[in-house]
């Protein structure tokens, strides 16, 4: 009898085996009511810092433009195509371009990787410029979020240097003397300028030393760093409120008794921050979806755009890595410099200037426009024209950041295109 | 928003199975299965046939560490017959690697043995080409960027178009062979002995430095050109050296032809600084003993028949390129001075002594050094001092067309063709205020005795006073633009009022270090730190040639009164006066000792 109730268990038992561990990993099954919905949100590792139900404002394709989370799926397809990219490479001299031949030759789907760790970088050091952008022109980055902006402008340092420390490891031509003249621009600085260089390069020219450390730079202490720092910026967004939004977006505070009438004392909603579950739960009831307010369940109006940003962005990289193979030159060759010897594309910009001047356009211009950036949040103390695009009321911040931006969209153009032989300007066509 | 999520996810999956679908179907897949189906076909026995039957494509490779750095050679990955006899008359990928008893190969009962077995060599140490590619565009060295395209065979898209044809031939290899084979007698590479053989015929060992073959100092260091360049850069620098760099000063050598140039490329392909087959030791014996005799046993002599003396003159000059930068009649190498009535304006001595040494003439001559016999200069000399032939000039106009606008340029402004090369440079007579500070004896002079130590030589045997005369008078009129008026007479004495002692020379040291040396260079070479800005450069004061020939009176004059129309200021202005000058006079002039020959003024 027990038994045969035992045979009969352990066949339920492996007939309900997928169930059962797809139920011990997902506890929740697909929500079909809000507490679910709710749940769902809260019982997921990767879904849980999001908060249960969203501002219908931070949902506007418009206003975002998706530009944080595309830059941070580039940087999880960076990570991705990074580490198996790095079961190939050596840091070394004599063997870092045969191990690129390599992987564009022989090493299965070497290329494409390759070309989609190429084409994400450029296009995260993109991205992240017109996130700061979004971020600026909106006027997110006012009270509450001063600091997250200063993180954010870090994140934006961080990227530039993740981009900068990768050039170097094809050692080719391209990379080589786009990182002399990289790191050339940091030796402009005053006083220790020198230092600064040499601690890059590891000697006084760009070597087996400079290799070593930009591979070091480039493999783990800039993304662990970038991964802490994108960590904290995330947190932020949910300590700070959730994206920003105009003050209209919300409806007026209502007053509202929580709970039973064992605290009886009225709780006023703070509109401008979105509430966790936990944060409405004041009472032995839970009460969802009763607060009048402009918010939409996370699940699946917020985790569906996310979906369609990551699909877009994967589709977008993909293509580009199948039709544009990522450049490799001739291997590295001291004596003879390309004529004109460009620094990456997004430091153009600053070669550019640097033509001109060397410290104030390699150290002095943009020292003081990120130091700008910086403070913006402590000098623009203004509460006013938050959560619009081009506010009339940040006129004058707006413009004078989009002079900045422009200027140095200018001036990389007119590095990459309009620059030939001896740095001389050239029409491209 | 659905609709976009499903076009993308299947955008992901159809890029997905392109990638896929190029990783596991590579054309050197295919040329292996199309390699094993006609090698069963061919099949002798069951057992080779069914070992056929178990092989699958593979990449396939040989790693060779013997010569220089570890190379890895795919290339049989798709030549994977290269050492299969049966194939020798298929179409490439799948063609068997030709047999050749020039390349050591040897039949023995009916069957060929390598001599350079592909397992020991590899394909790139001979052919070049990215070894370790598997796509025919990287593999063969296509792509622009790859700096050993398959010698011979591959051409990239940077290349001229023109050129193209030429670069192409299986000689090419040799360039590699020689990387093994170095004697210049080796017979397998009969086109690296001839271009090595041209480069001493063309005097191109007078400019270039080859370690352990020449030592000139003129043009670039070519040692290790060939691992530095391409061929097209090679061809190119050589068929026309401005077409490459607007600022080369090599001349064009018009007497080679493609066929030379390609000699002359291949050998110069296989220099790359150091060859497989030297020892560190024979390395070190090459690099102390430089190279110098190793030309002197290159370079053929030719045996002097004092009776035709002359005419073999003629013909070596003509057989040694002395044209690529010299004119002689037709020919015209546009750099440097007409020769063609050479023996009116120079002294045999002089030729001579400029043949053997260019810079015991002229201190800033940029003539090579050349390694001639004794009696290959007296026939150059002999020829060249034969060649008093005026040409004709009726005007004063005409005059200066054939005798002086090669360097003082049509528009009279010392920018001639040949100006460039020459040092110091040919006078600017449209800076009328030098013009006009000279008295006409001195300009007569200059043109009638030559300037000593300088490429201005003595047209006395070819213009007569009333000539020079006239000739001045066009310049004057045609470049100089302003009349003459009298000039204010200086005040300097006849001889220099200082006696030269070891004190005088080191207060003229003083002073020049510290007022002159900014432009004549604290050698007083004329090289200063601020001669780069300056034209007419500043003379260079250890021409002792030319200042033998430059009384005290007229240094006197120069320094104190500045010279117009150059960048001397006048020295009075600055406190200078006899005492100051006198020292500074002792001092240049003993920076100079006395010139033995050389050009000098009272041969008219």
């Amino acid at each position: 009898m027990s038994k045969a109730a035992d045979k009969t268990s352990i066949l339920a038992a492996v007939k309900e085996l997928p169930g059962n561990v797809w139920k011990s990993i997902f506890r929740n099954p697909l929500p079909t009511n809000d507490l679910e919905r709710s749940s769902t949100s809260f019982t997921n590792f990767f879904l849980h810092i999001h908060p249960v139900k969203v501002h219908k404002n931070s949902l506007r394709p418009a206003y975002t433009l998706g530009l944080g989370l595309i830059s941070f799926f580039l940087f999880v397809i960076l990570i991705v195509t990074g580490i198996l990219l790095m079961f190939y490479y050596v840091p070394s001299t004599s063997q870092a371009y045969d191990r690129m031949l390599d992987l564009r030759g022989t090493v299965a789907f070497g290329t494409i990787l390759r070309n989609m760790h190429r084409w994400s970088a450029h296009g995260m050091v993109a991205m992240v410029f017109l996130h700061l952008c979004r971020v600026f022109l909106t006027g997110s980055y006012k009270k509450p979020r001063e600091f997250n902006w200063v993180v954010g402008v870090i994140l934006f340092l961080l990227t530039l240097g993740m981009s900068f420390t990768g050039y170097l490891l094809p050692w080719d031509q391209l990379a080589f003397w786009a990182i002399t003249v990289g790191t050339a621009i940091a030796g402009y600085a005053p006083i220790i300028g020198k230092d600064i260089q040499f601690l890059l390069m590891g000697g006084t020219s760009v070597g087996q030393e400079a290799l070593l450390r930009f591979y070091v730079l480039h493999v783990a202490v800039l993304p662990a760093i970038l991964t802490l720092m994108i960590a904290i910026h995330f947190w932020r967004i949910r300590k700070d409120g959730g994206l920003s939004r105009p003050a209209d977006a919300d409806p007026t505070p209502p007053m509202e008794m929580m709970g039973a009438s064992a605290d009886p004392k009225p709780v006023q909603l703070e509109p401008r921050k979105t509430y966790g579950l936990q944060g409405l739960v004041r009472g032995p009831l839970t009460k969802v979806n009763n607060i009048p307010d402009n918010t939409v369940f996370s699940w699946p109006n917020l985790f569906l755009a996310e979906l369609f940003v990551f699909i877009m962005t994967l589709s977008a990289i993909l293509v580009l890595a199948l039709l544009f193979n990522a450049p490799l030159e001739e291997p590295v060759n001291v004596m003879h410099p390309p004529n004109p010897a460009k620094a990456p594309w997004y430091f153009l910009g600053l070669q550019e200037m640097v033509s001109y001047s060397a410290f104030w356009g390699g150290i002095g211009v943009p020292g003081v426009f990120v130091g700008l950036l910086f403070i913006t949040p402590y000098l623009d103390r203004s509460p006013k024209g938050v959560g619009k695009w081009f506010s009339r009321d940040r006129l004058l911040a707006n413009t004078i950041f989009i002079s900045f931006v422009l200027a140095n969209v200018v001036f990389v153009i007119i590095g990459t295109f309009f620059r030939g032989p001896n740095w001389a300007f050239v029409t491209p066509w | 928003m659905r609709f976009a999520l499903a076009i993308g996810t299947f955008l992901i999956l159809f890029i997905h199975g392109v990638v896929l679908y190029n990783q596991f179907s590579h054309k050197w897949e295919r040329h292996q299965i199309a390699y094993f189906d006609q090698a069963r076909a061919q099949a002798k026995s069951d057992a080779e046939r069914a070992a056929l039957e178990d092989r699958k494509p593979r990449i396939e490779q040989t790693v060779v560490a013997d010569f220089g750095e570890t190379r890895v050679a795919r290339c049989v990955t798709c030549h994977i017959a290269s050492d299969d006899p049966r194939f020798s008359g298929y179409q490439q990928p799948l063609k068997t690697h030709p047999y050749s008893v020039a390349m050591g190969d040897v039949q023995k009962d009916g069957r060929w043995e390598r001599r350079h077995k592909f397992s020991e060599f590899g394909c790139t140490v001979c052919h070049d080409g990215q070894g370790r590619g598997l796509s025919p565009e990287f593999a063969h060295g296509n792509d622009e960027f790859w700096p050993d395209p398959l010698l011979g065979y591959a051409t990239q898209p940077t290349w001229r178009k023109d050129l193209v044809p030429m670069l192409r031939g299986k000689e090419y290899l040799e360039a590699n062979c020689a990387q093994c084979h170095p004697g210049s007698e080796f017979k397998g590479t009969p086109t690296v002995n001839r271009g090595m053989q041209l480069f001493y015929a063309s005097n191109c060992y007078g400019c270039h430095r080859i370690e352990g073959m020449s030592d000139g100092t003129i043009g670039p260091d070519l040692s290790e050109v060939g691992r530095k360049f391409k061929i097209d850069y090679i061809y190119a620098r050589i068929k026309d050296p401005k077409s490459v760099l607007a600022t080369s000063i090599m001349p064009r050598f018009n007497m080679l032809n493609d066929e030379d140039i390609k000699a002359l490329v291949i050998f110069l392909k296989s220099r790359k600084g150091r060859n497989f087959s030297e020892t560190e030791m024979e390395r070190y014996h090459l690099r102390a003993t430089g190279g110098a005799e190793l030309v002197q046993a290159h370079i053929k002599p030719v045996a002097i028949n004092p009776a035709q003396m002359v005419k073999q003159g003629e013909q070596l000059i003509n057989d040694r390129a002395c044209t690529a930068c010299h004119k002689l009649g037709a020919k015209d190498g546009a750099i440097a001075p007409d020769l063609s009535f050479e023996g009116l304006i120079r002294e045999p001595q002089w030729l001579d002594a400029h043949f053997r040494n260019p810079r015991s003439t002229m201190p800033d001559s940029i003539m090579p050094s050349f390694r001639f016999t004794e009696d290959e200069f007296k026939a150059m000399t002999a020829y060249l001092s034969g060649l008093r032939t005026a040409p004709p000039a009726p005007t004063p106009e005409a005059t200066y067309k054939a005798l002086c606008l090669r360097c003082h340029g049509e528009k009279g402004d010392g920018r001639g063709p040949i100006a460039e090369h020459l040092d110091p440079s040919p006078r600017d007579f449209t800076k009328a205020a030098f013009m006009n500070s000279k008295t006409m004896t001195r300009l007569v002079g200059s043109v009638r005795k030559g300037v000593a130590g300088t490429s201005m030589p003595a047209w006395g045997k070819l213009l007569d006073e009333q000539q020079a005369t006239n000739l001045l008078g066009y310049i004057q009129t045609a470049f100089v633009k302003e009349a003459r008026t009298d000039l204010k007479p200086h005040t300097v004495p006849e001889t220099n009022p200082v006696p030269s002692s070891p004190e005088s020379i080191k207060r003229g040291q003083a002073t020049f270090v510290e007022n002159c040396a900014g432009c004549h260079g604290k050698r007083g070479d004329g090289k200063g730190p601020n001669s780069l800005d300056i034209l007419p450069k500043p003379r260079n004061l250890r021409n002792a040639f030319f200042l033998e020939t430059v009384e005290d009176k007229r240094l006197f004059d120069s320094i104190l009164y500045g010279v117009q129309g150059t960048a001397m200021p006048s020295w009075t202005d600055y406190g200078f006066d006899n005492n100051t000058v006198g020292d500074l006079v002792n001092f240049i002039r003993n920076l100079n000792p006395k010139p033995k020959g050389g050009q000098n003024a009272g041969t008219i």
